[in-house]
């Protein structure tokens, strides 16, 4: 692997994820977290070279919705900028980009929008493929309850091992103070609730949540300046899959699988259980269990990677920023401010990140105390 | 720029009202197989893609990179979705440039499109937003007050607007993927009919289908390829916020610090006669002097007089729009992408009829969003 520039995640500050904050739009959540991460870094708007956001219209429910968020940004006098339609994970993974072109050294990465204003199931629907798919009426519960009887079938896991997948997440949601559902429950609590699409359970997927989160992006020579401990980027690789559910197979992920390959290569680590922390956009406990088996790791039971100690999705999905908060916990947790939730002498950690139905897209970072190249 | 980065493929549909020939993915596959040709490569040869297109609510597909990712061969590849509103198209061939002086991508794939008639641009563009009064105007609404303004200070005659969309028309006559390529008098836009006081209608982009895509290349690849290269010689995009006291939309300050950067990073110090030709988003005509100005052509104020004395036509001294420009075609997320890539194939040197003779350098740009927005390029025949 070629010499790359050392980049750090250097301040994260996330809005508590709510079922829906009925006092605020959007970009009067994004603001305060803007002004939060800033400070944690000790700088003002103008110390920073670069800023990109992630976000999605059909979320915003109006064209241009980004737009209403380069006020909160700071974005006076004018900035560079750009901002992408897809979680804000991407935007930090093409800030990186733009860093390793030299075009930047500081980056202000943020995601937001107010999913409680829309009906996600129905508003997803319009993801899929206008002709032959969207017109089914196919939601991301329906696709995922599709993918899930598949890897049932293929992998024999049961209904219990779901459960207790989501029981972890649940466990762990509660010592997290910006997750949503706060309150552990057990495998046998989660697995009498109702069907929401079978073979998921209510007690398996996230409520509708939403949140506004920033993120701060330093390349070396500026990171040391601006956090006490930044969580080096070490390896980074993202892949997208035909979406067709067809086309592909539903109960593994080869997206993940290729680009988790490329980072940790990147990163120079041998495997996934190099890692202390594992932080996976995986909106139920399938997605979770196919995403480690790319990760090859064991689906079901104890890793070495602590597995979403924030609670992770399940736990709260804000729509867009999902995997910016996957991110930023993994800076939490390098750089000793995850407190109640912190994974012991966590020293390494892999992010993942995802978008579309049954992740159709996916993004991984590998992360370290210490940097990467010397 | 720290690797140099080129243009070397170039493709792009004909550009007209409906395309019920083909879908959506279909429409975006033609621009990508006559860029992969052009450039003399196979999917194989791509290391990522780079997709951008304006508000989703176009057509009404959410995020439509997602079910495109199969028709523009970006399966089990690294692929982004930008989306900067009117800019988009140069801001995506911008995040292209960005992936290939990386260093981590040799090749990638850059699309822009939008396939209006599957939509209705005006419902999309009209939003009804809480505590705002509803313009349901659309583009053209918002942007006439800023004309206004721009002749209020200027004293600008009123048939400037109409000369430029009167040149526009011509230049799209030599544009064989032009949408509009029926010539117009000065005396037909002025007798067509008032759509937003100034703007009438023959002085306003069409609603178009069409697609382009461009492929970059590092600069070994670049000298390797079958056909001259155009070379990016600087590129940037600036946004600015919507609510600032001093705010000027007529003279937006995004663009003229865009413009600077760029204009710094490809050593143009003169750009009225360092630059050979400009491709330049004009989607109402008035835009065209507005821009002369922001750009840096000619000092605040006249950039009607370059329209008047008739220096932005094609064989005069800048050229402005050789391929017709928005006014001609405009497939909105596509009009930017498309902006940059006629700039690039004027300093190739193969912009076939409207080819301006011996362009070295050209600008490309684009603007989106309430004039907040800016993206471009200056590129060159030489590295």
């Amino acid at each position: 692997m070629a010499k790359l520039r050392n980049v750090a995640v250097v301040g994260f500050a996330q809005a508590p994820i709510v079922a829906h904050d009925a006092h605020r739009t959007a970009p009067e959540m994004l603001y305060p977290v803007v002004r939060q991460a800033l400070a944690q870094c000790g700088v003002e708007r103008d110390a920073i070279d670069y800023q990109t956001a992630g976000s999605a219209d059909y979320i915003d429910g109006r064209p241009f919705g980004f737009v209403a968020a380069l006020d909160v940004m700071g974005t006076w006098p004018p900035r560079q900028d750009s901002h992408l339609e897809m979680d804000a994970a991407f935007a930090a993974y093409y800030a990186w980009i733009r860093m390793q072109a030299g075009e930047c050294d500081t980056a202000l990465v943020v995601g937001y929008g107010k999913v409680s204003e829309g009906q996600p199931e129905r508003v997803l629907n319009l993801q899929l493929d206008p002709y032959y798919l969207a017109p089914l009426g196919l939601g991301p519960m329906s696709t995922a309850g599709l993918q899930a009887s598949a890897y049932m079938a293929r992998s024999g896991a049961s209904d219990r091992d779901m459960a207790e997948i989501a029981a972890r997440n649940r466990g762990a949601g509660a010592r997290n103070p910006d997750a949503q559902l706060r309150t552990a429950a057990s495998a046998d609590e989660l697995q009498r609730t109702p069907w929401t699409v079978e073979p998921l359970r209510e007690g398996y997927v996230p409520p509708i949540g939403e949140s506004a989160v920033c993120l701060l992006l330093a390349a070396e020579g500026k990171a040391e300046t601006m956090c006490k401990q930044p969580a080096w980027i070490g390896g980074v690789d993202q892949r997208a899959e035909m979406q067709s559910l067809g086309a592909r197979d539903l109960t593994r992920s080869a997206s993940t699988k290729l680009a988790a390959e490329k980072a940790l290569a990147m990163a120079g680590l041998a495997s996934a259980n190099d890692v202390d922390v594992l932080e996976t956009l995986s909106t139920n406990p399938v997605e979770e269990m196919i995403v480690r088996e790319a990760l090859g790791l064991p689906a079901r039971g104890e890793t070495k990677p602590a597995i979403n100690p924030s609670g992770g999705p399940i736990a709260g999905h804000p729509l867009m920023m999902t995997g910016l908060i996957r991110l930023g916990e993994a800076f939490r947790q390098l750089s000793g401010t995850a407190d109640g939730h912190a994974v012991p002498n966590a020293k390494r950690a892999i992010v993942h990140a995802s978008q579309g139905h049954c992740l159709q897209q996916n993004l991984i970072f590998v992360l370290g105390r210490e940097r990467r190249w010397s | 720029m720290k690797r140099p980065v080129a243009v070397v493929g170039v493709g792009q549909t004909k550009h007209t009202t409906r395309r019920a020939d083909v879908n959506i993915a279909g429409l975006v596959r033609e621009a990508v197989d006559r860029a992969l040709i052009d450039a003399g490569l196979e999917h194989k040869d791509i290391d990522a893609v780079v997709i951008g297109k304006a508000p989703d609510m176009l057509e009404g597909v959410m995020q439509p990179e997602q079910f495109l990712v199969g028709a523009v061969g970006g399966h089990m590849k690294p692929v982004l979705r930008i989306h900067t509103a009117g800019s988009v198209g140069a801001t995506t061939a911008l995040a292209a440039v960005t992936h290939v002086a990386s260093g981590l991508f040799d090749r990638v794939l850059t699309i822009a499109f939008e396939k209006q008639s599957e939509g209705n641009a005006m419902w999309a563009l009209s939003p009804n937003m809480p505590f705002m009064p509803p313009l349901v105007a659309g583009a053209g609404g918002y942007f006439a007050p800023y004309v206004r303004a721009y002749i209020a200070r200027t004293g600008a005659p009123p048939h400037i607007g109409p000369m430029i969309a009167a040149n526009a028309r011509d230049n799209a006559t030599r544009n064989e993927y032009a949408h509009l390529q029926e010539p117009l008098t000065v005396e037909d836009v002025m007798q067509s009919p008032m759509l937003w006081d100034p703007i009438r209608y023959l002085e306003t982009c069409p609603s178009s289908d069409g697609a382009i895509a461009l492929i970059v290349a590092n600069e070994e690849r670049a000298k390797k390829g079958p056909r001259k290269p155009a070379w990016i010689k600087g590129g940037a995009s600036y946004a600015e916020a919507m609510w600032v006291p001093g705010r000027d939309q007529v003279n937006p300050a995004a663009g003229r610090v865009c413009s600077k950067h760029v204009y710094a990073q490809a050593g143009i110090t003169d750009p009225w006669n360092q630059i050979d030709t400009a491709e330049i988003y004009v989607p109402f005509s008035w835009f065209e002097a507005m821009w002369l100005e922001n750009l840096g052509f000619c000092p605040i104020g006249e950039g009607w007089k370059i329209v008047e004395r008739g220096e932005q036509k094609f064989g005069a001294h800048l050229p402005i729009n050789p391929s017709g420009g928005v006014l001609a075609s405009n497939p909105i997320g596509a009009s930017g992408m498309l902006r940059l890539g006629e700039a690039a194939l004027q300093v190739m040197g193969r912009a076939g009829a409207h080819q301006v003779e011996g362009a070295k350098t050209a600008l490309g740009h684009a603007y989106g969003g309430g004039a907040q927005y800016f993206a471009m390029w200056v590129v060159g025949s030489e590295l």
